[in-house]
């Protein structure tokens, strides 16, 4: 049974989702941001899904862990194209896309590659395993592709303010993800508090982009640090 | 060419990187990743 806790942070989490794509029309940002807009609807689509599930067959059921852990990985493919449209925005002006999207092609084939190898053992469930398997799998390369982006934002200086806090906003929660993940390996006795913890971080990425596209605008540039040097 | 295999390498080191990453977090222990993209109640593992 859900406490009102769970439907608080559930509610609220679906919310901020919607208020990206509300914000982003807003402020003309959608076309520019479509694939980030694109997982905040699936988002909201999947939420309501899992809530009629969840209403309809209980948290226990076998229906819900099913729908919950298909569409949770259907959700962390669409957050991968997500992060590779940062990418074709970062690199827009060197006109690379084409390579990007060919790694990002080439590493998803990969990472589903390995999660099979890693699956292949078990034969009963060997779908489920796999989708669970690739989902993981996923935020971590998520994490690292993340902290990749934020290395080439640096050196290229890349100065749209916006987009440098979208990315950010992406590396504190993949941070904050994993390192809620190690420590509950390393203090297992920590997993119920730590469970919690879980919406509260997914329920912290739609509210920081609502926010920075809402009080950012589009065009607003980051001084870089060198310039304001010189400036004094 | 020789960008596409620059593109193969870099995509092999991130997945190394990342599995690599995922080793690190999970050598003391063995409890389930569990994430939730949506903030919905988060069922057992499979």
């Amino acid at each position: 049974m859900l406490g009102p806790a769970d439907w608080v942070i559930w509610s609220l989490a679906t919310l901020f989702e919607a208020a990206v794509v509300v914000c982003s029309v807003r402020k003309k940002v959608f076309r520019r941001y479509f694939f980030l807009n694109l997982y905040m609807l699936f988002s909201v689509l999947v939420s309501v899904g899992q809530f009629r599930v969840l209403m309809h067959y209980g948290r226990s059921s076998l229906e819900y862990r099913y729908f919950y852990y298909y569409s949770e990985a259907l959700l962390v493919i669409s957050l991968y194209f997500a992060l590779i449209s940062l990418y074709s925005v970062v690199f827009q002006e060197l006109r690379v896309e084409r390579y990007v999207r060919f790694g990002a092609v080439l590493l998803l084939a990969g990472t589903a590659w390995f999660s099979y190898a890693v699956v292949n053992q078990s034969s009963a469930r060997m779908l489920t395993h796999f989708v669970y398997e690739l989902s993981q799998n996923l935020y971590f390369i998520g994490l690292v592709l993340t902290y990749a982006l934020w290395g080439v934002i640096l050196k290229l200086r890349e100065t749209r303010a916006l987009l440098v806090q979208l990315v950010l906003s992406l590396g504190v929660y993949f941070s904050a993800y994993a390192a809620s993940y190690a420590i509950s390996n390393l203090r297992p006795d920590l997993l119920p508090h730590i469970a919690y913890l879980f919406p509260i971080i997914g329920c912290l990425l739609p509210l920081a982009w609502a926010y920075a596209i809402w009080r950012v605008p589009g065009e607003a540039r980051i001084e870089p640090a060198r310039l304001a040097v010189a400036s004094r | 060419m020789s960008r596409k295999l620059t593109v193969v390498l870099l995509s092999m080191l991130v997945l190394a990187g990342a599995m690599g990453l995922k080793t690190v977090v999970t050598a003391h222990g063995n409890s389930p990743a569990v994430f939730s993209a949506t903030g919905a109640p988060i069922p057992t593992p499979f």
